[in-house]
């Protein structure tokens, strides 16, 4: 058996958020205290209207960097 | 390991070291103690601003020991002369350069627990500690490291890492 821990991947989205796969723990004011399998976006660009996760705004206000 | 930017400050009872190298602008320690830790003042640590228990207290929060603690009379030779030499230019949490964070320790491999934890600093960055990859949309690797912290308020100039810019524009997570 692999003992190695599988790594998170988190991908840059350029001009936009970014993407967290694997198993990883999402700590955070005002957030369920959850470890996961699934794929999160969290926002990057500073205007999402539900941070700490992406929604779209980064198209709207051009996120450039 | 030794760096020229080290700096320490000592209240006479024990002395903080800091070591800018190690710093990720977690921002705990300002968050915590302002009276102490204060990036825009020079220098930026007072040690006469709290009660060395909630120096100690604030010095053991910081999440990569670029703040660290002795008391006086556990010092070496070296860092009790090393009082007298804190008169050059100092750097602060946001004047460092990004990236300088160097891999410490090596990660032990665990089936149990999350290989990676991400923690959503209130009005700051995404603070990433464990066994994880940055990559681009191509899949191309920037960065390995055991701790990273990713910019959430969008203006950082070390993108896609924090540089201590949401302090200064007021960056907050109100929706």
């Amino acid at each position: 058996m692999n003992m190695e821990k599988e790594k998170v991947r988190l991908e840059v989205i350029k001009g936009g958020p970014l993407r967290v796969q694997g198993n990883f723990r999402l700590v955070g004011k005002d957030l369920p205290d959850g470890t996961g399998e699934t794929d999160i976006y969290l926002c990057r660009c500073g205007g999402s209207s539900r941070k700490p996760f992406c929604d779209g705004t980064h198209k709207r206000t051009g996120f450039a960097e | 390991m030794s760096d020229s930017r080290d700096r320490q400050y000592t209240n006479g009872e024990i002395t903080v070291f800091w070591k800018p190298a190690k710093c990720i602008h977690a921002t705990t320690c300002f968050r915590e103690l302002i009276e102490v830790f204060n990036p825009g003042r020079r220098p930026w640590v007072n040690m006469n601003g709290a009660p060395t228990r909630r120096i100690i207290e604030v010095v053991n929060k910081c999440p990569t020991q670029a703040l660290e603690w002795k008391r006086n009379e556990d010092l070496s030779p070296e860092e009790q002369e090393a009082q007298f030499l804190n008169t050059k230019e100092e750097l602060t949490p946001e004047t460092l350069p990004q990236g300088a964070a160097e891999p410490e320790n090596e990660v032990v491999p665990d089936v149990q627990t999350p290989s990676a934890t991400l923690k959503i600093m209130p009005d700051g960055p995404i603070v990433v500690e464990g066994v994880f990859s940055v990559v681009d949309g191509d899949g191309t690797t920037l960065r390995q490291t055991p701790m990273t912290s990713i910019c959430r308020c969008g203006k950082s100039h070390s993108m896609p890492y924090c540089d201590g810019t949401h302090r200064k524009i007021g960056f907050t997570d109100e929706k």
